[in-house]
């Protein structure tokens, strides 16, 4: 039988390891269980060399063990030694696979078959997962391994790439420069990944620079000592077995996310989404008595703050209750809240006054506020304007708002008091704001940025459903049905559902019978019709704005076929009650009969311009459904002398954010690579520090805070972002042009493998006055910066 | 432009190029310039007839020197990219019309007093910048769509690959075919020549002496290949066609190789491997070319531009101090 200790410790990450370390320093009976066979293995896979990062830089690190910013070698060897020192009991190469029993007597399950009891465990596996192993014969030999971190180190070697997800492509192209690739494919697509690497491989296979076996299963993997190569492939391929010999396996099968084994450890998630976090008490414990779960499982998703929570856990086990590290920050938080006392009593009142942060947990409530900026502005203050970028949630602790709510008449506005929240919109559409919001008497706002909204979202169904509720309410309201009270519209939002599609999927088709209108949440659709028997692209409708309105005005079928252009979420408004409510309005009906005879003109321009239908499907698959600003190059204007490009780089410590050349073309209309600044930007969604973040003009960009990790680069479909090292020093013109040397703008950096790198991508140039400067270098105009709405405006104007 | 609402405010429509630039301000800006001093000039009489040491031949001189210098500094002005004086599309636009002025003005400030000296040569350098600018205004108007219907979508690596890809499998089929074809096939792919210096980028690039020797192989080659099949050919054939060498040899094998259907068919097959290689060839060269052809005015126009003010300085010198 295994040992007993108090602590069981799963987990060597920097939460996991902070606990052990504590207990240790404490004396606390403890044992630290490691899948792998070094501490840390998320840090410990970081590329070599790798800048660490000690966000936030605010808060403070309380543990037994040191961290700070520096080089992941020099963390990595700073923590073993203070493992050594302090004596921590750590089982290397136990992988847990079960927990058994409880408070008290807790038995933890390892792969081996041993087991440990453990009176109290600890929960801190993060949430990278396991990576998936091949699971035959040989996964564990020398040459398979399960992740590349210099595609550059390896030559003239046959190697077999076993995956078809964007890593596996990545590496499988990258090492096809140097070595003879073979890539094995399960299915008989690489559709689950990105578009851009999609084409890569398929064109990369095509072009024969690496073979592909499609259908194919690794059967196992052999040592064949004496032969010319170290080791064979075998394959179970559509045609029977096929042997490959080979110098190296690199398989790239993702991780299992680790939800699944902490569901089986009987801890519950709020939600299905795959962004939902357990819901753990103020002292980290979850649903099941002595299991706590700390670090990025549980939320966290910085080694600091996971470090915290390790010193802080063994405390709580210990029945003490430290001040949490965060106190400070919470209390020059609140000081500004007139009347402040305590830190507690803030808390309370604010679950008590704010119906839709009641259901949270007090750890939720803590790291919402944490994240959150408390604003007390003057009466008459603006908080945000229409048409801003903003996507911000407010909630209201104490005095009122005033919302403008008609972009024409300024006066008619609706005031919202203390409880209730806006902000919502942006938040959900990802677009403009909607109304120019000032603030009322007393006024005390709590401001949270995107990101924690949407993990709130995800993680407390009870918000989600309040905020879909009023989202509903409010874009009738707004877009539909302004100066109608929410009373007389009960029965037509009672009817409303949302509904779903995927990039490309039909919302309702030409000549289908009449159903409800839709009215679009988030993404956008575009408007066709068959003429002359192909389908031509009349119209592009952004979020905000509905689709189908004929079907309400009369019985007629649908006159147009309306697709998402992106992934899209409408509100459809049934047929029934909506009519039901025209009929008792008829300056509702008058409104929408307008908007309807508006949109038939507009597509018979639109039809008269031939040719600009097929530019604006193409547009569309190049993204620009969700695109909020991109950038276009008119190519009968383009005189090829990448101003473009040297001015990005020339702004941009010498780094340019955009590749001319590279990216399709349609009718000389070409769409370089380069940032589109989504309504939903997908490089947002991923970041551990929030640095993510767009500017109330529009832009995307990311902030100081960026620790480097490569999240955004690997989210973003359109492989805009980059990891680089910006130079602070810029090359003189003057020098060059009378000495030569470098070239503004066209110089390559100098490469300094130390030098930190960061994510960069464009940011429109906002903190140049006068605007981007690759448009405003370029000499001939055929660079330009536009919306697409706009954009297409011109094209159907014009084409 | 036709849209759905009307806008209310009248905007500069967003994309025009430079020529059009602000509906034209500088060519109308040019034009007006031209009309005074065409104007000034008929109604000014001078005594000793119109010439540059007159009231209105310093102003327009001034004005002349004044502009050249301005237009000069283009090419600072758009290489500074956190300026913000103007955009670079509207300083070109200025650049290209009050440059076309300044002929008119230049004409008028001598009065058309020519002459073997420095004047006489900082006007002649003066319209020889104007001519390759002008040019350069045409390059400018005509290639970029040239090069993107040459492209069609694609791009130029994406070609140099496919070029190296083409000689692989010829070379892999050439080895089926027997140690000469490939010997034949490794030497024409080695003279594969894409792009080089100035001249070859412009004018597509020269066949090297060696080159040249394999090719004439492969000639005497072909032609006693085709004095062996000349037997079985139902047609005639034309032996002094000078179409591509490596083609012509092909073409003569396949003829023989009639019997043994696989090797006709490689034959088939390496010949269109080899007609698509050099069509890709001819493309990436043509693709060159056109690229070249776009900025090789610049290296007239510039240092053109150079001699011009050194040419200027020494006019403005000579009148003030030695006349
Ligand atoms: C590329 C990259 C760069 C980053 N850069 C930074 C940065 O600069 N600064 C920063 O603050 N944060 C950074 N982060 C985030 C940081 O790595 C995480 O927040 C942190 O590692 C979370 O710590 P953790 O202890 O919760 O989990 P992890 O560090 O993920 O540790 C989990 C440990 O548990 C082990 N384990 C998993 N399952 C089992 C099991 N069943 N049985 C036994 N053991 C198991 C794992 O092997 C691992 O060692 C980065 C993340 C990435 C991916």
């Amino acid at each position: 039988m295994g040992d007993a200790v108090r602590v069981g410790i799963i987990g060597s990450g920097p939460a996991g390891l902070a606990a052990a370390c504590r207990a240790a320093e404490l004396g606390i009976p403890h044992l630290l269980l490691e899948a792998e066979a070094h501490l840390a293995h998320t840090i410990f896979r970081y590329q070599k060399g790798k800048h660490v990062m000690a966000e936030p830089g605010v808060l403070p690190l309380r543990a037994s063990i040191p961290f700070e910013a520096g080089k992941r070698e020099a963390i990595l060897e700073a923590w073993n030694a203070r493992v050594a020192q302090l004596g921590v009991n750590v089982r290397y190469r136990a992988n847990v696979t079960a927990i058994h029993g409880s408070k008290g007597n807790f038995t933890i399950v390892i792969a081996d078959g041993s087991t440990v009891r453990a009176e109290y465990v600890v929960l801190a596996i993060g949430v990278q997962g396991n990576i998936r192993k091949l699971g035959c014969e040989g996964e564990d030999l020398e040459f398979v391994q399960y992740q590349l971190d210099d595609p550059d180190a390896y030559q003239n070697e046959t190697i077999v790439v076993v995956g078809a997800g964007d890593a596996a492509i990545e590496n499988a192209v990258a090492l096809a420069a140097r070595n003879k690739v073979t890539i094995v494919n399960r299915r008989d697509e690489f559709d689950r990944a990105k578009d851009g690497n999609n084409a890569l491989i398929l064109k990369a296979i095509e072009d024969g620079k690496l073979a592909c076996v499609y259908n194919a299963t690794v059967a196992s993997v052999r040592p064949t000592p004496g032969a010319a190569k170290p080791g064979a492939v075998i394959l179970n391929t559509a045609q029977g077995e096929a042997v490959i010999p080979v110098d190296r396996v690199i398989a790239r099968l993702g991780a299992t996310p680790p939800r699944e084994f902490v569901e089986r450890c009987g801890v519950m998630f709020p939600g299905k989404d795959p962004g939902a976090v357990p819901a753990v008490s103020p002292q980290y414990e979850s649903n099941v008595p002595g299991l706590y779960i700390i670090g990025a499982l549980a939320g966290f998703p910085l080694i600091k703050q996971a470090m915290n929570q390790g010193y802080e856990v063994v405390e709580f086990i210990e029945g003490r209750r430290p001040e949490p590290a965060d106190a400070p920050l919470l209390k020059a938080k609140f000081a500004r809240i007139p009347g402040f006392r305590s830190i507690d009593a803030t808390l309370e009142r604010i679950r008590a006054r704010i119906p839709i942060l009641s259901p949270l947990t007090p750890l939720q409530l803590r790291e919402f506020l944490l994240d959150s900026e408390i604003r007390t502005p003057q009466p008459g203050e603006i908080i945000f304007r229409r048409n801003d970028y903003s996507n911000s949630f407010f909630s209201i602790l104490d005095g009122s708002v005033e919302i403008a709510i008609d972009p024409v008449d300024d006066t008619r506005t609706l005031t919202l008091g203390s409880g209730q929240f806006f902000g919502e919109m942006s938040l959900i559409s990802g677009r403009r704001r909607s109304a120019t919001v000032r603030a009322g008497a007393g006024c005390v706002l709590i401001e949270t940025p995107r990101r924690s909204m949407n993990k709130l979202i995800a993680s407390v169904p009870s918000v989600k459903r309040v905020l879909d509720e009023t989202f509903l309410l409010r874009a009738i309201q707004a877009h539909i049905a302004p100066g109608i009270d929410a009373d007389a519209l009960k029965d037509v939002v009672a009817s409303a559902t949302v509904r779903r599609f995927k990039a490309g999927e039909t919302v309702f088709r030409e000549g289908d019978a009449p159903g409800g209108l839709h009215l679009i949440r988030k993404g956008s659709v575009t408007v066709s019709r068959i003429i002359g028997g192909r389908e031509v692209v009349l119209a592009y409708v952004p979020a905000g704005q509905y689709v189908g309105e004929m079907a309400l005005l009369s019985d007629t079928p649908r006159t147009a076929t309306v697709r998402a252009a992106v992934a899209t979420e409408t509100i459809e408004l049934e047929g029934g009650a909506f009519k039901a409510l025209l009929a008792t309005r008829p300056e509702l009906r008058a409104r929408l009969e307008e908007t309807y005879r508006q949109r038939v003109m507009a597509n018979v321009n639109a039809t008269a311009a031939a040719g600009s239908g097929s530019l604006v499907q193409f547009l569309m698959a190049q993204g620009l459904g969700e695109a909020t600003d991109v950038l276009l190059i008119d190519e009968s204007l383009c005189v090829r002398c990448d101003h473009c490009e040297k001015a990005c780089a020339d702004t941009h410590g010498g780094i340019s954010r955009l590749d001319r050349e590279a990216g399709p073309t349609v009718h000389n209309l070409h769409v370089p690579t380069s940032c589109r600044h989504c309504e939903h930007p997908h490089c947002m969604k991923d970041c551990p520090p929030d640095a993510i973040h767009r500017s109330p003009s529009g832009e995307v960009f990311i902030s100081d805070a960026c620790i480097g990790c490569g999240n955004c680069v690997r989210n973003c479909p359109y492989g805009v972002i980059q990891m680089g090292a910006p130079q602070p020093h810029r090359p003189s013109l003057w020098r060059w042009l009378l000495f030569g040397g470098e070239e503004p703008g066209a110089h390559t950096p100098v490469h300094d493998p130390s030098a930190p790198k960061k994510a960069v991508k464009c940011d429109m140039c906002k903190d140049l006055p006068g605007g981007p400067a690759c448009v405003r270098a370029c000499p001939t105009g055929a660079a330009l910066r536009v919306s697409p709405e706009r954009f297409i405006r011109i094209i159907q104007g014009s084409a | 432009m036709r849209t759905a609402a009307p806008s209310k405010r009248i905007d500069e429509p967003i994309h025009s190029g430079f020529l059009q630039y602000a509906g034209y301000r500088w060519a109308k800006l040019a034009i007006l310039l031209c009309a005074l001093s065409i104007a000034a000039y008929l109604w000014h009489d001078p005594v000793d007839g119109p010439n540059g040491g007159t009231w209105l031949g310093y102003t327009l001189g001034t004005l002349g020197a004044v502009l050249i210098l301005w237009l000069t500094w283009l090419g600072v002005r758009k290489r500074r990219y956190h300026s913000r004086l103007g955009s670079v599309k509207g300083w070109t636009s200025a650049h290209v019309y009050l440059g076309l002025a300044l002929v008119v003005i230049a004409t008028l400030h001598c009065g058309f007093q020519f002459g073997w000296n420095i004047h006489t040569a900082a006007y002649a350098l003066m319209m020889a910048v104007i001519a390759s600018g002008l040019y350069g205004v045409v390059v400018y108007t005509r290639l970029p769509s040239a090069i993107t219907r040459l492209r069609d979508g694609s791009q130029r690596e994406a070609w140099i690959d496919e070029v190296f890809e083409l000689n692989a499998q010829a070379i892999r089929i050439a080895d089926l075919l027997g140690p000469e074809v490939h010997r034949k096939i490794v030497r024409s792919a080695e003279n594969i020549r894409i792009g080089g210096g100035l001249r070859a980028q412009l004018y597509g690039p020269k066949t090297p002496k060696t080159a040249a020797d394999a090719d004439a192989g492969i000639t005497e080659f072909l032609t006693e290949r085709l004095d062996a099949v000349k037997a079985r050919l139902t047609k005639g054939f034309d032996p002094n066609a000078t179409a591509q060498n490596t083609v012509m040899f092909m073409a003569g094998q396949l003829v023989a190789a009639g019997k043994d259907e696989k090797e006709a068919q490689r034959l088939q097959q390496l010949l269109d491997v080899l007609s698509r290689r050099n069509a890709l060839i001819a493309r990436i060269n043509r693709d060159i070319a056109l690229h070249a052809r776009l900025q090789v005015w610049l290296l007239i126009h510039v240092p053109l531009s150079f001699g011009l003010l050194a040419a200027l300085v020494a006019h403005i010198v000579s009148v003030f101090f030695y006349w």
